[in-house]
């Protein structure tokens, strides 16, 4: 039958796209050295920024610019989006000679991800201005800033 | 006396209603990333917008039909069936990225999950479509869209370097870590926001609700050419206040709480509450303008009755299309799915979908048949045909730009 052919290639067409598709979407991702870097850059830079809002979000509340349901939104927020980037990364498997770069790298944006954590715990509980809470951003903020230029 | 409070009505109704959920997203993004730097491609968008809203309005006033009621009959149904598929998809898009709009307003003053709030919103829109009449929607929603105004006094009390935020007006001026396909996506981003089709459906589609006619289009002109440019400032104004307050902290944007922490940071609570009830009011008047936009492309096309100036049971597969749109919205937002993902993804969308939006425009505004001697002047079809290869590069340039910058992440 005429239709035969076209159907026939029609099957094999899909298979073939459903068969590379399949190899490049493996359960662990294997981004090469270049390709790790700039995502572990672009995880610095995201949790830099996480971290700044947090802490203009406390900042605000504590000198009453906003209400603190506000900044309790923005914070938590905040908190999903550092464990989004945290786990993007830890996610990845990383290439040989990268090591110590993510133990360095994972190690900061774990200490980012807690200290936006406790931000967000410390606006619940009404404490805006609290030197610990804003210590440790400030802290994990200039962390975040040594880990990129160690990139 | 009348027709100039009709006038004042309708510019501010149309500076209040011209801010969306891609404006305040984009608008903020931008200006955290690239300061001032894209704000032409703001300006040439509200100017494309205006040249095509006119000519939209003008067909609506002369001929008593909305637009896209004309494009199936002057075009043909392939044509018309491309118009409509492109462009309303795209606007029910832009309808779900709106009600999770609300919901993340909403959020804003009560704590609550925004996904908890989706099916009260959703109830709220639909009652609203079904019930309010067309005027009170367009005027309540749009009057306290003016309180988005409180950007533009929040910017000014930042007190910026105003010399500083003006060199930033060149492309040049682009921070120096962003790069140009970076740029250029935003570019793309923001030119779609500010051309959203919506805009185009819902006001030729609302001055057959109105009624309009030739004697309407003085009245109609003065709300595009100075509500629509006036509209274009308070997105300015809202890149600006996150150029002063992001850019410095290296904070990109990513929720509509961070769109608002500016205006905290100028006006405090006062401020920030007033602007937050312009989220609210821009947010839930553009969900209603996407709503009716996708029931009137729809209906428009099969040739059913709609509008809300027919009685319900007169119109009611247009309002079965209203209720099923606004299910299906909620249920796509049920899913969890982040409400400002799927703005970010409308604007681009839209951006690639103008073309099929804005040609049929062009062509039905030429046609005598249609609009008789009101049809568009000289300088009318030189601005509409100049847009059309903005928008159809625009068109072109948005899908390699969104892969090759993983949605402008750099």
């Amino acid at each position: 039958m005429e239709w035969e052919v076209p159907w026939r290639r029609t099957v094999v067409a899909v298979g073939l796209v459903l068969a590379s598709a399949g190899t490049s979407c493996s359960v662990v991702d294997r981004p090469d050295a270049t390709d790790w870097d700039t995502r572990a850059d672009q995880a610095l830079t995201d949790a830099s920024s996480e971290v700044a809002t947090s802490r203009l979000a406390l900042d605000t509340a504590a000198r009453e610019r906003t209400w603190s349901s506000y900044a309790v939104v923005v914070l938590a927020q905040a908190e999903e989006a550092m464990a989004t980037v945290e786990d993007d990364l830890a996610r990845l498997q990383v290439p040989t000679g990268r090591s110590e770069r993510a133990e360095e790298v994972l190690a900061v944006l774990e200490s980012a991800a807690s200290a936006v954590s406790d931000a967000r715990a410390s606006a619940v509980e009404g404490e805006l201005d609290d030197d610990a809470t804003l210590g440790a951003l400030d802290e994990v903020a200039a962390e975040l800033d040594r880990a990129t230029d160690g990139g | 006396m009348k027709r100039y409070f009709a006038v004042l009505l309708g510019v501010l109704t149309a500076i209040g209603g011209f801010v969306d959920i891609g404006d305040l997203v984009t608008n903020a993004q931008v200006g955290a990333r690239f300061g001032w730097s894209l704000v032409w491609v703001v300006v040439v968008g509200v100017v494309g917008i205006c040249v095509f809203a006119e000519m939209s309005g003008r067909i609506a006033a002369v001929s008593h039909r909305a637009t896209f009621d004309l494009v199936r009959e002057r075009l043909g149904p392939r044509m018309g069936f491309l118009n409509l598929v492109g462009s309303m998809l795209v606007t029910f898009l832009t309808f779900i990225a709106e009600i999770g709009g609300v919901a993340l307003a909403l959020q804003l003053v009560s704590s609550v999950h925004h996904v908890l709030l989706v099916p009260f919103v959703a109830a709220a829109v639909w009652i609203v479509l079904w019930r309010a009449r067309f005027s009170s929607i367009e005027n309540v929603l749009g009057l306290l869209g003016l309180s988005l105004i409180g950007f533009a006094v929040a910017l000014w009390q930042l007190g910026p370097d105003w010399g500083d935020l003006v060199a930033q007006l060149s492309p040049a001026e682009k921070p120096g870590a962003e790069s140009w396909l970076t740029y250029a996506y935003f570019g793309v981003a923001l030119f779609g926001a500010a051309m959203t089709p919506y805009e185009v459906f819902f006001f030729s589609s609302g001055g057959v609700e109105e009624r309009w006619t030739h004697k309407d289009i003085g009245v109609m002109r003065a709300n595009v050419f100075i509500g629509f440019p006036l509209g274009g400032l308070l997105s300015i104004a809202i890149a600006g206040c996150a150029a002063v307050v992001f850019l410095p902290q290296g904070i990109t944007v990513e929720t509509l709480g961070q769109v608002g922490l500016p205006v905290g940071v100028a006006l405090g609570k006062i401020g920030l509450a007033v602007v937050v009830l312009g989220f609210f009011a821009a947010t839930f008047g553009a969900a209603c303008e996407t709503g009716l936009s996708v029931g009137y492309s729809l209906a428009q096309y099969a040739g059913f009755q709609w509008g809300k100036y027919v009685r319900v049971r007169d119109a009611a597969a247009f309002h079965v299309v209203l209720l099923v749109a606004t299910v299906l919205a909620a249920g796509v937002l049920l899913t969890g799915v982040d409400p400002i993902m799927v703005t970010e993804i409308s604007v681009v969308f839209s951006a690639i979908a103008l073309p099929l939006t804005y040609f049929p425009i062009l062509v039905v505004a030429n046609d005598p048949d249609y609009v008789g001697e009101h049809r568009n002047g000289r300088l009318a079809n030189v601005l509409g045909v100049a847009y059309l290869v903005i928008i159809v590069l625009a068109s072109l340039a948005a899908i390699p730009l969104l892969v090759i910058t993983s949605m402008g992440q750099g």
